[in-house]
């Protein structure tokens, strides 16, 4: 056997488990979301109410020009984009300086761990209900503002008013969600082999540039994969606008999926709740594409 | 070990293939208890079974139905009626739900819906009439509010056992140490409730550092028209026409400016929070409130103060006396296949002594005059309990009956909340915003009248 | 070198109090929600939004367990506890395996279609839930599968996001290690499951945890697809609290610190192979 059929041998053996790997997440994917995604743009097209699934008429593109003179629309668009602008760098940084926290073992690292996490313990919902009460804006309800107004300074209307409602969910948010990327951060720590720490720090290293020429690149893909999903989450903010705002006031926190949710099943517009959701898809398509074509440059 | 691995690869392999050829395959093995009234149908000698959705509840209330479902199962044994008590999160959760099933006909044979839903279903051919089944005669024991707002076009469309109440509620303790005439708001008649103008003075009189003066109900959902329709109406204009086609001239009426000024005035002040919580009240952190009839039973058990209710406040201007109402109600689906047998199980499910039991165990007034001398609702012979059966007898205005509410409901509630916090950061009233904000709700109510429902 | 051994054991000192007082601070600001949800859930009713303006509202005054009561009378916890725990069970089997070996292939293999299924993973990361949510239905409806175990377990089995994370992190396995299989005549196949699945336990753990968790907090799909009271999943239990009037909020705390302790278990449980991920990180070096 020569050593050309040999190798060719094997990139067809390496082929054949390559399809075997793809197929089934492929074709569970495709099953259970490329076809409701199908479905959800075919409907766009359609004037549909949705308790009225047998009576739904072909309008067109009429969803789709109206939602360009949604200034509703447009304006979840701006809130889902200044949200996940602000978010995602915060949530990801405190994520980080977390997992650089608890990533060595030491006596309670587990408990630690367990403290940094719990926020994700707890269903969104109920996290957004709490939160709701400690933002309340009478300093005789409110524990935020109780301490504000201790320390001398006046009580915010944290969550009704237009100015700072958006801010203390991105607040919240950051809070709740830093842990499940500081899990992930943690993972990609253990990867980094402790020799290169050790080399460093026998060169003279400080703890900061070990940091940097040490933590940072041996982080790289682990970094570009939370930042990117962090974005994608953010781009889907949903539960806390939901349960604390309502989308106001003066539709200050009202996002895309949110907009979404509420017209398509709040208020019975299905077609254009779809027209929206294609909308959104094609949007954080081109946005995640386009930031895994700039990350992966260094591949 | 990796024998294990490859067994349940080849099961994933397994499911998502038949997850691929899904569309094609006919034999479905679905859930029984939904097929079997339509196997049961085809056969008159065999037995119907019927399915109920209802909001999960406080135990007492699952007794009740377990109770109450043996009892009938028992006696009409060809006529099986089972409950599934649905886990809603909220309201809208629940209509979700509804919407699914609809899209693919899983619909129960019977579920429950709040009362202003009844139109939204009805008007989009989700529920059946029940006037076969309920006669004028028998309806006459119900209170009008609730025949009212279960009444779609002439026609009705759902029949519930309990109704609601919203109350002035205040704090004897404080308001006498506010100087407040306590004696003179508990000998407060039906005919002579205390006006807009003398609440006002109430809540400046007793807003202080450590108390407001009154709570709202902001929940910026369904909780916000409700509470507040009265007010409009004691104005004089209603948020909806009485045919539910058009809220132009009504939500945004002069009238409709003036009530909501006025509300807008109470937040700009500081007489109430903007964000209240929601045991403001009992926890002694304001002074008096605008609370339902579901608040009387945490107040009895909880409250560490004296405390006194009276009639809703009518407007100065007109001193029309109104109050709200409306609660959960059955209804009988497009997808019953035995509608008359749903419908005698209904006729069965309100007579007087269920209402009056239901209506117990869940601690809400009874929408039958006739159970209220029923033993289990003795409790509402004197008291607080008694001021809301007498609001729901005399002065109960149901909320507007158009398959448009529910967005209506929603607009309403987001101009509100935006009206409040504009008033809550400037500190004035602002009419001319406020007219533009609930122009806006009345256009919006158009849009989505013309586009589902106008001939 | 020792010149100072007093002060450099004492700077030592320092350091690992300053340490440990840092992480005690943020964590108690991480931990404190939680801390008030057990707090509150011991509280009579009137008592738990009563003192929201001081610290004392961590504090349980008329600590009282008839919250947790009403919560056992209200939830057959066996039932839910067996209900979740089965499909997420089923669900994460099916994840860990189907979802590895696709992000594996989408590292390490060459082959045609590759870079289209990686881009349409990272599209589909996008979907949301609430934009599919009613196809979705219709199409379990269509299966037969509404109110079956297949509805709650068949459509979540891949996730994007995993596959993703499977793939950045078997992407940094040193492909030497691979070549080295390989000579020694290991089959790709084998390569995977006898060299790359034990040298990468944390990237597993981590799906685990983050995958466990957000199944333990779904509440709208297994609402909208399963009905009846022997069906119940935990969140379903939890949030039907949500639905009585007036709301029972000490009940409701009750049900999330119970609903809580499953996943506390977990999550400490699977620390461990964080441990061992640092030991395994010799090799890849």
């Amino acid at each position: 056997m020569t050593k050309a059929s040999n190798l060719s041998a094997r990139k067809r053996n390496e082929r054949i488990a390559a399809y075997v790997f793809v197929i089934p997440a492929v074709v569970l994917l495709v099953a259970f979301l490329v076809v409701p995604m199908i479905y959800t743009v075919y409907y766009s097209v359609f004037q549909y109410q949705i308790m009225r699934p047998d009576d739904i008429t072909f309008i067109g593109l009429k969803n789709y020009v109206k939602l360009f003179g949604d200034s509703d629309f447009w304006q979840a668009l701006k809130n889902t984009v200044y949200f996940t602008v602000i978010v995602v760098p915060c949530q990801c940084a405190l994520a980080l300086a977390l997992a650089l926290l608890v990533s060595k073992k030491f006596r309670g690292v587990a408990i630690f761990r367990t403290m940094y996490f719990s926020p994700q313990l707890t269903s969104m919902v109920v996290i957004s209900i709490l939160w709701t009460v400690l933002y309340n804006s009478n300093p005789n309800t409110g524990l935020i503002n109780s301490l504000l107004t201790n320390l001398g300074f006046d009580s915010i209307n944290f969550l009704s008013n237009e100015k700072t409602a958006m801010n203390s969910i991105i607040f919240m948010s950051a809070w709740q969600g830093a842990g499940y990327q500081m899990m992930i951060f943690l993972a990609g720590l253990q990867g980094i082999p402790g020799e290169q720490y050790e080399a460093a720090s026998v060169d003279g290293a400080t703890k900061f540039q070990q940091f940097l020429y040490v933590t940072i690149p041996g982080l790289q893909s682990t970094i570009k994969y939370v930042i990117m999903i962090t974005m994608i989450q953010a781009m889907k903010l949903f539960t806390q606008p939901y349960v604390m705002t309502q989308g106001g006031p003066k539709n200050s926190t009202k996002t895309l999926v949110y907009y979404i949710y509420t017209q398509g099943f709040q208020n019975g517009n299905f077609g254009y709740a779809c027209a929206v959701a294609a909308v959104f898809f094609v949007i954080v398509v081109t946005m995640s594409l386009a930031m895994k074509r700039v990350t992966s440059a260094t591949d | 070990m990796k024998k294990l691995i490859a067994l349940v690869l080849a099961l994933a392999m397994a499911l998502s293939l038949v997850a691929c050829g899904s569309s094609s395959s006919t034999t479905t093995t679905s859930d029984t208890t939904t097929d079997s009234s339509a196997a049961a149908a085809t056969d008159s000698d065999e037995v119907i079974y019927l399915t109920i959705w209802s909001p999960t509840d406080e135990a007492a209330v699952e007794e009740w139905w377990v109770e109450k479902l043996a009892e009938w199962n028992e006696a009409n044994p060809n006529i099986q009626v089972s409950r599934e008590a649905i886990d809603r999160s909220d309201s809208y959760a629940y209509d979700n739900k509804i919407a699914t099933a609809v899209t693919s006909n899983d619909l129960p044979d019977i579920f429950y819906v709040d009362g202003p839903q009844v139109s939204y279903y009805a008007a989009n051919g989700v529920t059946v009439p029940l006037d076969d089944y309920f006669t004028a005669e028998d309806l006459e024991d119900f209170v009008d509010s609730a025949v009212t707002q279960n009444t779609y076009d002439g026609q009705l469309y759902a029949i519930g056992a309990t109704e609601s109440s919203v109350a002035f509620f205040y704090n004897k303790d404080y308001l006498t140490e506010c100087g407040v005439d306590v004696d003179d708001l508990d000998s407060r008649t039906i005919d002579n409730p205390i006006t807009w103008s003398e609440f006002l003075e109430i809540a400046e009189k007793c807003t202080t550092d450590s108390y407001v003066g009154t709570h709202i109900i902001m929940d910026h959902g369904e909780g916000l028209p409700y509470a507040l329709e009265p007010l409009y109406v004691s104005e004089g204009v209603d948020y909806i026409s009485d045919d539910g086609t058009t809220a132009e001239g009504y939500v945004n009426s002069a009238e409709a400016v003036t009530t909501t000024a006025w509300l807008a005035n109470i937040i700009a002040n500081g007489y109430a929070n903007i964000d209240p919580i929601d045991d403001e009240f009992l926890n002694g952190a304001c002074a008096t409130m605008l609370g339902g009839s579901w608040d009387i039973a945490t107040l009895e058990e909880s409250a560490d103060f004296e405390w006194g209710v009276t009639y809703y406040p009518v407007s100065d201007d007109t001193g029309t006396a109104v109050s709200p109402c409306g609660d959960w109600a059955a209804a009988i689906s497009k997808n019953c296949e035995n509608v008359d047998a749903a419908g005698e199980f209904l006729q069965w499910l309100m007579n007087t002594e269920n209402v009056a039991t239901y209506a117990a165990a869940i601690a809400k007034p009874a929408t039958r005059s006739s159970a209220y001398d029923e033993e289990a609702m003795a409790d509402y012979a004197e008291g607080a309990r008694a001021l809301i059966v007498e609001q729901l007898e005399n002065t109960a205005s149901p909320r507007p009956r158009s398959p448009s509410y529910a967005n209506f409901s929603s607009d309403y509630a987001e101009a509100m909340t935006n009206i409040f916090s504009d008033a809550a950061s400037t500190g004035t009233v602002d009419e001319d915003y406020i007219q533009s904000e609930l122009d806006r709700v009345s256009a919006n109510f158009t849009e989505n009248y013309e586009t589902y429902y106008a001939e | 070198m020792t010149r100072k051994p007093q002060s450099k054991k004492a700077s030592a000192f320092l350091s690992k109090f300053l340490f440990y007082a840092g992480n005690i601070v943020i964590g108690v600001i991480f931990v404190s929600p939680l801390l008030w949800m057990i707090s509150a859930s011991l509280k009579p009713e009137a008592d738990i939004f009563a003192n929201m303006s001081s610290i004392m509202t961590f504090v349980p005054t008329n600590a009282t367990l008839s919250n947790y009561l009403e919560v056992f009378s209200r939830m057959n916890l066996l039932v839910v506890f067996k209900n979740t725990l089965l499909y997420i069970g089923l669900i994460l089997i099916f994840d860990l395996i189907v979802n590895s070996i696709c992000g594996y292939a989408l590292a390490k293999f060459d082959f045609k279609g590759k870079g289209l299924i990686l881009n349409l993973v990272i599209a589909l990361m996008v979907l949301p839930m609430e934009a599919i949510m009613l196809p979705l239905y219709i199409e379990m409806s269509q299966l037969g599968w509404v109110n079956t175990l297949q509805a709650l377990v068949v459509p979540f089995i891949a996730k994007c996001f995993s596959i993703y994370m499977f793939r950045q992190f078997f992407y940094d396995i040193p492909n030497d290690l691979l070549e080295a299989a390989a000579i020694d005549g290991c089959s790709p196949i084998r390569t995977f499951f006898n060299v790359v699945v034990p040298i990468s336990k944390t990237v597993y753990a981590t799906v685990f945890i983050l995958d466990f968790v957000s199944h333990w907090n779904d509440f709208m799909w297994p609402f909208l697809v399963m009905t009846g009271e022997n069906k119940r999943t935990i969140q379903l239990a939890v949030q039907s609290f949500f639905g009585t009037q007036p709301v029972h909020y000490g009940a409701i705390m009750a049900a999330l610190v119970i609903s809580a302790i499953p996943m506390i278990i977990m999550f400490i449980f699977m620390q461990k192979y964080y441990v061992e991920g640092i030991a395994s990180s010799g090799i890849k070096g």
